[in-house]
């Protein structure tokens, strides 16, 4: 029982992770949480059964070609929910983002309808690994997932146009002084988030099915991951998205499986009492 | 002319979105078109098939009587909308082909309940306040029903329930007099499903894993009730939230209590998700549902994994009932999908109420729903309607085993008509 659940409190932790580490990459962009992320996520998974079932592309196709299209989706989002705004205050700017997140839900429903849908999985099948069976699909969300992760990593690191993405997360002004084009980089960041949520919802999609709604909690507990890892820390959200998979797997199964998400806040608070910036979050010093 | 732009950009991502999606909707509309006439020749000779339709020949003509209808179009639950809203497309050409009702066409005014009792309350409001509204039909959920039951009393309007629970039962039965539940009651069908399980299965241990959700809880209680009639406790009942997406510590409980049979009370996708879950554990246990665990959308997202599914269900796509039939194969041949419980329930809710305001022989809330209370075997799609003396109307259901991904039926259900 127990290694079923770390395998299921795994797999499912990666996903908030990648959905937190795209609300991170925006917030340490341009300083704004993304409330729409979850539906990033929806709206993936969507793309990725218009490619797969309608078009008939093989899965592994549309993964690719859903991603791209996020990161289409990503630029047009920040051009009609953040870019005119950017002058205005924050509480604007997460209202807009709220707004968009029901719009992006309704609309996927104009679109695509209400009726769930599913779509291929990248592996079929399930393994024994001891007493546990584990989805074949669950090992591919892991394994997809880390790849994505790293590949984040060494993007924004160890490459020049990741050098001009935390150039202008750290000073839009600055930067653009220095000749960076700063409304590119906020435009390949937001890409950059939303292909990454939507390849989620393409690999959660063929388990979890897909409708309209199914952005809305994986955002909530993603935002948790965050808090728990600290803000503006890409490893604070992987390792804060485990920590929600492996507490909501096995607070379900050993506390309360009708509470599972209020586990999570409780588990939130405890670190935050602890830690008040999460577990890889900086201090910030107040400017004398 | 950047914001020009990007506002391009934006218009042709959501077009050709809107493109891709709504291809093979386009197409089934086109096609739906082309059957249109096919269909309302069809519709006719049905029409004359069944007895006590509204409307005998010829075209319906004047102001159209209007029904009201709550349901949800937006948000969690537009599932039940989407059905709603073809089902009326398919009602009104039917009624309104054959001539309508007292010679005048129907149309029937969908409000959006949005999936919430303040929103079916709201909805309900805006359409009984409009005087040529003549009845309301409430929305799928029992507890938006009931939050709609006072507004009813106060303006005085036949309130047709599509939900199910006992307490909204008896609720029509000794509260409000303008309110009918055209639904077997879930008392009924969880009983029924339960006394196959025993009696026929040979079962003697079960777990219950069910929504939080009232109507799903309400039907873990009925489960429960009706286990204890053989003396026989859950071995466990493991409660979920809506939504939730993995099922892992929850079946984990099930195993380990070593139950040999399952019984799930739950919505559509969270049913599909359990079922799928619950055999790619490993768990080869029969497993018991609600209404939801036999349903087309069911049944076509979990696949292979909903065989050996047993349900007592009000509806399957395939029921005996030639009225329902019919419908069914109109619908599939209309828009391409299965026919839902949601758009079966509608089309009688609309077909019965059509039926009163015959029988009342005017559009007058208080004769309408006087001449309600004189149906007395009205075969719907779904099941008969015996609406004597109070309103527990809906008198059956179906006992079905899902097999190859196909609900075979077992046995009809049938409650019997209790007279005050």
């Amino acid at each position: 029982m127990n290694l079923q659940l770390l395998i299921s409190g795994v797999s499912m932790g990666i996903v908030y992770g990648l959905i937190a580490m795209g609300m991170v990459l925006i917030f340490r962009s341009v300083g704004i949480m993304n409330f729409a992320q979850g539906e990033f996520l929806m709206f993936g998974g969507y793309f990725c059964y218009t490619y797969n079932q309608i078009f008939g592309l093989p899965i592994v196709v549309s993964l690719i070609l859903a991603s791209l299209s996020m990161g289409v989706v990503g630029v047009l989002f920040m051009r009609s929910s953040y870019w005119p705004l950017r002058k205005a205050q924050a509480k604007a700017i997460i209202v807009s983002a709220m707004g968009a997140s029901i719009a992006f839900k309704e609309g996927a429903r104009l679109i695509w309808g209400s009726i769930p849908v599913s779509m291929d999985r990248v592996v079929e099948g399930t393994v024994k690994v001891g007493t546990a069976s584990v989805q074949w699909q669950h090992i591919a969300i892991i394994a997809t997932s880390a790849v994505i992760m790293v590949a984040v990593y060494l993007l924004l690191e160890k490459t020049f146009i990741g050098n001009i993405m935390q150039a202008t997360a750290q000073d839009q002004y600055m930067a653009s002084l220095t000749g960076i084009p700063v409304v590119f980089s906020i435009g390949l960041t937001f890409a950059l988030s939303a292909m990454i949520t939507g390849v989620g919802g393409g690999l959660l999609a063929p388990i979890f099915f897909l409708n309209n709604v199914m952005g809305a909690t994986a955002g909530s507990k993603a935002f948790a991951a965050i808090v728990i890892g600290g803000f503006g820390s890409v490893q604070g959200a992987i390792i804060g998205g485990l920590i929600v998979g492996l507490v909501e797997s096995f607070g379900g199964a050993y506390i309360s499986s009708t509470y599972q998400l209020v586990l999570i806040y409780v588990v939130l608070i405890a670190i935050l009492m602890i830690r008040p910036q999460g577990i890889f979050g900086e201090k910030i010093q107040e400017k004398a | 002319m950047k914001k020009v732009t990007a506002l391009l950009m934006a218009a042709l991502l959501v077009f050709s979105l809107a493109g891709c999606g709504q291809k093979e909707e386009a197409e089934s509309k086109g096609e739906e078109k082309k059957t249109t006439e096919a269909a309302k020749a069809e519709t006719e000779a049905a029409r004359e098939e069944t007895s006590g339709s509204p409307g005998e020949s010829g075209e319906a003509s004047g102001d159209p009587i209007k029904i009201g209808l709550t349901t949800v179009l937006t948000g969690d639950r537009s599932l039940e909308g989407q059905y709603a809203s073809n089902a009326v497309e398919l009602i009104e050409e039917e009624i309104n082909g054959a001539g309508g009702v007292l010679g005048r066409p129907v149309e029937v005014v969908i409000e959006d309940a949005l999936g919430t009792d303040v929103g079916a309350v709201n909805a309900y409001r805006k359409l009984a306040a409009d005087e040529d509204i003549v009845a309301i039909i409430g929305p799928d959920s029992s507890n938006d029903g009931m939050a709609q039951s006072p507004s009813a009393l106060e303006f005085e309007i036949l309130t047709t329930a599509q939900g199910s629970s006992p307490t909204l039962r008896d609720m029509c039965n000794n509260d409000n007099e303008w309110l009918f539940q055209l639904r077997a009651c879930d008392e009924t069908l969880c009983a029924a499903l339960i006394k196959y399980a025993v009696e026929d299965m040979g079962l003697e241990s079960f777990a219950i894993l069910h929504d939080t959700e009232t109507s799903s809880a309400d039907q873990a209680r009925l489960f429960t009730e009706a286990l204890a009639a053989y003396d026989i406790e859950p071995e466990v009942v493991v409660p979920f939230t809506t939504g939730t997406k993995d099922f892992s510590s929850q079946i984990a409980q099930v195993q380990n209590s070593g139950a040999e049979a399952i019984i799930g009370a739950a919505f559509q996708t969270e049913a599909a998700i359990l079922v799928t879950q619950i055999r790619s554990m490993g768990m080869d246990v029969p497993i018991l549902g609600s209404n939801a665990f036999a349903d087309p959308v069911t049944i076509q997202l979990a696949g292979d994994a909903t065989d050996d599914v047993y349900c007592a269900s009000a509806w399957v796509p395939n029921t005996p009932n030639p009225k329902g039939n019919a419908f069914a194969a109109k619908y599939q041949e209309t828009y391409g999908e299965e026919c839902g419980k949601a758009a079966a329930q509608i089309y009688d809710h609309v077909s019965i109420i059509c039926e009163a305001i015959e029988r009342a022989g005017s559009t007058d809330r208080a004769a309408v729903r006087d001449a309600m209370n004189t149906i007395d075997s009205y075969e719907g799609a779904i099941t008969t309607y015996d609406c004597r003396t109070n309103g527990d109307c809906g008198r059956g259901g179906l006992l079905v085993r899902v097999q190859d991904q196909k609900a075979e039926i077992i046995a009809q259900i049938t409650s019997e008509k209790v007279i005050d």
